[in-house]
């Protein structure tokens, strides 16, 4: 996934000369092919977040197209208000990447670890939040955020998770993607992200008929396709390595709770930062979204609701 | 490039005088019309965008979002009347937008919005203007243009850390196109800077970072036109700074120097006493 992020990259750098790649003093080894290639389109403005944020904005309006680095704990997070003012207000063609979102820094503690990114970010207008979930939908995440010219922030988390496609979907903007089929009627998995994996083992294994949804953007979000999703099941479980509170779990509640009410069961964190360290798996088992975990949960609001 | 280069002091005399005291009245009718505040933080800065707007700022056509403009970004957005002021100036503000500022559905906003043609950024909330001029200038640079950045910040304002994140990185790109002009007006919102947070000396911690400083009275217009225009003159790679000592309420004597009028809004009677106070002035 990030060799995926990475070649993308120099891809679009290298047919444009006017995208450049800002950094804030992160992305060791991960850059070397575009310092290579695109040397001239390589800015490491140092550990100095929020003036990048300012300086891709001013890039951007005098007609560049900034890319944005940083981990997903800094951009966006840290850099909310510089987004919103300096770039989104003005519908500025700047993509921010968020890498290593999640508990992707389990060892290091909750400064790395970012959970509340998604949230920060999808209350912002004109900014829209893309999640991909193997190296076939950052690259296509990457081709429709540069297309777009508008304000993304595109969230790159555990990427070593393996594909859930086969090749780069043709996707439309908003669209979620069927990464396992099943029948509708009595559960129906979406998921985004890293989180993608899982919700397809769980349902390969335990919920066979179930299908599975993979959710590269949380906003926009196709609406006909939610309420669609939602009419034709009797629960819906929604993963993702992110807050309970306003990602793709609230996204998809806020749509079936006007247009389809439907039972939905949003699994992801619930309110608490990290207390111990560990393996990115013992992490996972830590908030409870451990493959187990996840079963179990399912397992008793099926039996419950 | 010379050679296409337009004549901006033609321009510029072309499209309103800049004379403070006009622009301070402006400033007046707006803050009386809508009934609002920071009529010191905009009255500070009146004589540097006089000179800006006169002199130095080239705007082909006259047109506030001509592509090759020089770029005034007004960092800090507590200033905007003194810029709708010299906007006015320019014809790109009309009377009935000054007679109407803050009426419901107007687009002239308390601080500055950069959905209008002439504000470049949107500020007001600190420490922003500065970095994305920093990224004009070297949007600039790498496009071989010779157009310039004027970044106006308050003294208040350097209090934000993102001020100084930029501050090293126009160093290290040696934008020599990019200026900052810092109003020391000696005040921000809750005291002087001296009780706040003590700032010392603003020229040498530019210095200190890089830049080529010039300080001066930021009333005395000749001496803000000349230092511009030494600072832009020199061989130096460095970006620029202009520490441009103030006084907050400048204008008009009952508000100089008085804090209060950062908040305090003007009544029938306060504002026929300043626009008198103006006139004598002037006169």
């Amino acid at each position: 996934m990030r060799a995926s992020f990475s070649d993308n990259l120099v891809a679009l750098a290298s047919a444009d000369p006017s995208v450049l790649l800002l950094t804030g003093d992160h992305g060791y080894a991960l850059f070397d092919s575009f310092r290579r290639a695109c040397p001239a389109q390589y800015i490491n403005a140092g550990i100095a977040e929020q003036n990048m944020v300012g300086v891709a904005a001013g890039l951007a309006r005098t007609g560049f197209r900034p890319i944005v680095y940083g981990l997903s704990a800094f951009v966006p997070v840290r850099v909310v208000e510089q987004i919103k003012i300096d770039v989104a207000h003005d519908n500025l063609p700047v993509i921010f990447i968020g890498d290593g979102a999640g508990f992707v820094y389990s060892q290091l503690g909750t400064s790395h670890q970012s959970t509340e990114d998604i949230a920060c970010a999808r209350a912002i207008p004109n900014l829209s939040v893309y999640s991909p979930a193997d190296r076939f939908e950052v690259a296509a995440c990457m081709r429709m955020a540069y297309q777009s010219k508008a304000p993304i922030y595109l969230r790159i988390g555990k990427s070593d998770r393996g594909d859930v496609h086969v090749a780069v979907p043709q996707a439309k903007i908003g669209q979620l993607l069927e990464v396992k089929s099943g029948h509708s009627g009595d559960i129906v998995f979406i998921a985004t992200g890293a989180m993608v994996r899982t919700a397809i083992d769980i349902a390969t294994q335990s919920y066979p008929d179930a299908a599975v949804w993979s959710a590269p953007f949380i906003k926009p979000i196709d609406h006909e396709q939610v309420i669609s999703i939602c009419q034709h099941n009797r629960v819906v479980v929604v993963l993702e390595e992110h807050s309970v509170f306003a990602g793709l779990g609230s996204v998809i509640a806020e749509i079936a709770s006007e247009y389809s009410p439907v039972k939905i069961l949003r699994i992801g964190v619930r309110d608490r930062f990290s207390h111990f360290c560990g393996s990115y798996e013992y992490l996972l088992k830590e908030h409870g979204l451990d493959r187990a975990a996840i079963e179990q949960r399912v397992r008793t609001y099926l039996s419950t609701e | 490039m010379q050679t296409a280069k337009p004549d901006h002091r033609e321009q510029s005399s072309a499209a309103g005088s800049f004379d403070p005291a006009i622009l301070r009245k402006t400033v007046l009718d707006m803050a009386f019309a809508g009934s609002t505040v920071h009529i010191g933080c905009a009255f500070s800065i009146v004589e540097l965008l006089a000179v800006l707007y006169r002199s130095h700022l080239r705007y082909p056509g006259n047109d506030p979002m001509a592509e090759g403009r020089d770029y005034l970004v007004l960092s800090k957005g507590h200033g905007v009347m003194a810029q709708y002021a010299c906007m006015r100036e320019k014809g790109w503000i009309g009377d009935a937008e000054v007679a109407g500022y803050f009426s419901d559905g107007s687009k002239l906003k308390g601080l500055s919005d950069s959905r209008n043609p002439g504000l470049e950024v949107t500020s007001g909330t600190l420490g922003h203007g500065f970095s994305v001029g920093v990224g004009l200038a070297l949007g600039i640079k790498l496009k071989s243009t010779d157009q310039k950045v004027y970044a106006l910040v308050g003294d208040g304002e350097l209090n934000e850390g993102p001020i100084w994140e930029g501050a090293l990185f126009a160093a290290h790109h040696a934008l020599r196109n990019f200026m900052v002009i810092v109003d020391e007006n000696g005040y921000q919102a809750m005291g002087t800077t001296r009780e706040v947070l003590k700032l010392e000396s603003i020229q040498s911690k530019f210095e200190s970072f890089g830049f080529e400083v010039a300080t001066v009275d930021g009333h005395d217009e000749s001496a803000i036109d000349g230092a511009i225009g030494r600072l832009w003159a020199s061989a130096s790679n460095a970006p620029k700074a202009i520490v441009a000592q103030t006084v907050k309420g400048k204008g008009v004597p009952f508000m100089e120097h008085n804090n209060a009028w950062h908040y305090t809004r003007l009544d029938p009677e306060t504002y026929a006493r300043a626009i008198a106070a103006l006139t004598r002035h002037s006169q």
